[in-house]
């Protein structure tokens, strides 16, 4: 391998010095921090990994806490990536289909939360819902009842905007990507023959776009799941992230933030191999 | 909500009205017009509703940054300047509201992430790109898709590298590792719209050893998805705060912990002004971002 004599060999060595510093760089910064990890929710003592202990584990399955936080954490994903594959789709559809005025503000307009933190975009539904919120006193002004009361920013639909603000974009710019190599004779032919723009779509369009609507599913619930500032800010739900953070922060639980840590890493890792098993790898795109 | 939408899919097609117009029959029409008249401007005031959802908190805010009293609805006064220099750290007693110190360590840390990502990115999505081989797939995956979310990241960056605790190294190293499938989508993207196989061979043929063929034939191909990569790796390394929250240490600290401060405990007007410095960076990168052809922040480009 490190003398290549054949033009095969040299191909070989070339792709292992090509994919190299990447797997360097994952080494020392994914693989051997997440198996530190591993360990520190074994260890005994809360500030260094030393001795062997099942008590945080043991925790983690026999504390109902824990239970409640995992199926906050999926359901809320769960609902928050639905509504935005959903709007995702629509809007690519609209953006693709329709030329509508300021086409090229409106893309950039979509894209713009991608590049916000967490903690900007809980900033963003307060602007909207919280006390001062420009929706919660266009609602007080049609109902009449008090803006305090009906301030939501730091309830649940408060996160859950929070969520889909943040969501939303990434899954539209995926099924762009997906949109833009539909094969748009085949829908003009169900059209020209007859079908309803409703038909089209369902006949035709939805299975050319359902390796993108995977896609964008995946990657839309992995970030779903990793969100953290928006909820540490809003702090309405018990999700994963957040009680990662209490678990650190009240009593330092190093070793149950670790084992969350773990268990919340493998249930990454294995959902996005499965996922990605439906689609080609070249519908993923951010 | 759900019945509407659905339902509200129906117009599929703009171009083919007039491909229709000769064989319209009773039937047809009455069905077209139905679909047409609803689903489409449904269509259309969702997208409008969403973009306005997204786009009025940033335009609200980034004004009242420029309001001196927020006691109402909609800020008043303008226009003064004083969250800006507070914020920015020109204010007489704006010595805790400075954003200088933090964002420029922030500018170096995030200019060290970027620089390891194209050392990082663009040999890898060369790879992936030009050559088929055994575990492609699982190489490909891991490289596009981060290997673990920031909080995670950080609690396990703090056990096994605890000496280095909020260093620059330590950021530089998460950062990059965090945005890497940025710059390996936009150059992966880049080495697709060209014909590399033909390039690389052209050269090699000419006499370029392999070294050089793809130092100076194939990478300055893949320029503008290497300056798009960087461009959004160090934008978001920029304000990156999951990671970041877990292993900084205060001194120097961060941008995104400026921001983080700003918005649990400052006053709104503050809060906005700080928020702006951060929107004024993100609307310059996606103006070049659009000069690179991406319309928008996202790692498509749409001159393929």
């Amino acid at each position: 391998m490190a003398f290549p004599t054949t033009e095969r060999e040299r191909e070989r060595r070339r792709i292992v010095i090509m994919c190299l510093p990447f797997f360097v760089l994952a080494t020392f910064a994914g693989f051997v921090p997440l198996i530190v990890m591993a360990r520190m929710s074994l260890s005994a003592e809360n500030l260094e990994n030393a001795g062997w202990s099942f008590a945080a584990w043991e925790a983690l399955v026999t504390e109902p806490v824990y239970r409640e936080i995992a199926w906050n954490t999926l359901w809320f994903a769960t609902a928050a990536t639905v509504v935005s594959v959903a709007l995702g789709v629509v809007i690519s559809h609209v953006l693709e289909k329709y030329s509508l005025p300021f086409e090229n503000v409106l893309v950039a307009v979509v894209s713009f939360p991608i590049a916000l933190p967490g903690i900007v975009v809980a900033f963003m539904a307060i602007v909207l819902l919280g006390r001062q919120g420009l929706v919660t006193n266009a609602v007080a002004v049609f109902t009449g009842s008090s803006a305090i009361d009906l301030a939501s920013a730091t309830s649940v639909f408060g996160l859950f905007l929070g969520y889909v603000y943040s969501l939303v974009p990434r899954a539209t710019m995926v099924l762009r990507g997906t949109y833009a190599e539909v094969d748009t004779r085949a829908e003009e032919a169900a059209r020209s023959l007859g079908a309803t723009p409703f038909e089209t779509f369902y006949h035709v369009t939805l299975p050319e776009i359902r390796p993108g609507i995977v896609a964008a599913f995946i990657l839309t619930f992995r970030s779903a799941l990793a969100i953290f500032g928006t909820v540490l800010i809003l702090q309405a739900l018990a999700v994963v992230t957040l009680r990662i953070d209490y678990e650190i922060g009240v009593g330092f639980n190093t070793q149950i933030a670790g084992a969350i840590g773990l268990v919340y890493a493998l249930f990454l890792i294995a959902f996005t191999f499965v996922g990605l098993r439906f689609v080609s790898n070249k519908t993923v795109e951010i | 909500m759900t019945d509407y939408y659905t339902d509200s899919k129906a117009e599929a097609e703009t171009g083919s009205k007039e491909l229709r117009s000769g064989t319209e029959s009773k039937w047809t029409s009455a069905r077209r017009s139905a679909s047409e008249r609803i689903g489409r401007p449904t269509l259309v005031w969702i997208v409008y509703l969403v973009v306005a959802i997204l786009v009025v908190p940033i335009l609200m805010t980034f004004i009242s940054s420029f309001a001196s009293t927020a006691t109402g609805v909609l800020p008043r006064g303008f226009v003064t300047f004083e969250h800006w220099r507070h914020v920015l750290g020109f204010g007489d007693y704006g010595v805790r509201a400075n954003a200088i110190p933090g964002l420029t360590f922030s500018v170096l840390v995030a200019t060290g992430g970027m620089i390891l990502n194209v050392i990082i990115g663009i040999p890898i999505a060369y790879a992936l790109s030009r050559y088929d081989f055994a575990a492609h797939n699982w190489v490909n995956t891991l490289a596009i898709l981060p290997i673990v979310p920031g909080v995670i990241l950080g609690i396990a960056f703090l056990r096994t590298y605890p000496d280095y605790r909020g260093s620059a190294l330590v950021l530089i190293v998460g950062y990059c590792l965090l945005k890497s499938p940025y710059m390996v989508l936009t150059v992966q993207s880049s080495f697709q719209s060209i014909d590399i196989v033909k390039l690389e061979e052209s050269a090699r043929s000419l006499g370029a050893s392999w070294p050089r063929a793809f130092l100076t034939i194939i990478v300055p191909h893949a320029k503008r998805g290497i300056l798009a990569g960087c461009i959004i790796t160090w934008t978001l390394a920029a304000a990156e705060f999951n990671f970041t929250y877990m292993v900084h240490t205060g001194d120097p600290e961060p941008f995104s912990m400026f921001l983080f401060r700003n918005i649990s405990n400052a006053p709104y007007l503050q809060s906005a002004a700080a928020i702006s410095i951060y929107f004024s960076i993100v609307v310059c990168a996606i103006l070049i971002l659009q000069l690179l052809g991406n319309r928008g922040f996202t790692t498509l480009n749409d001159d393929r």
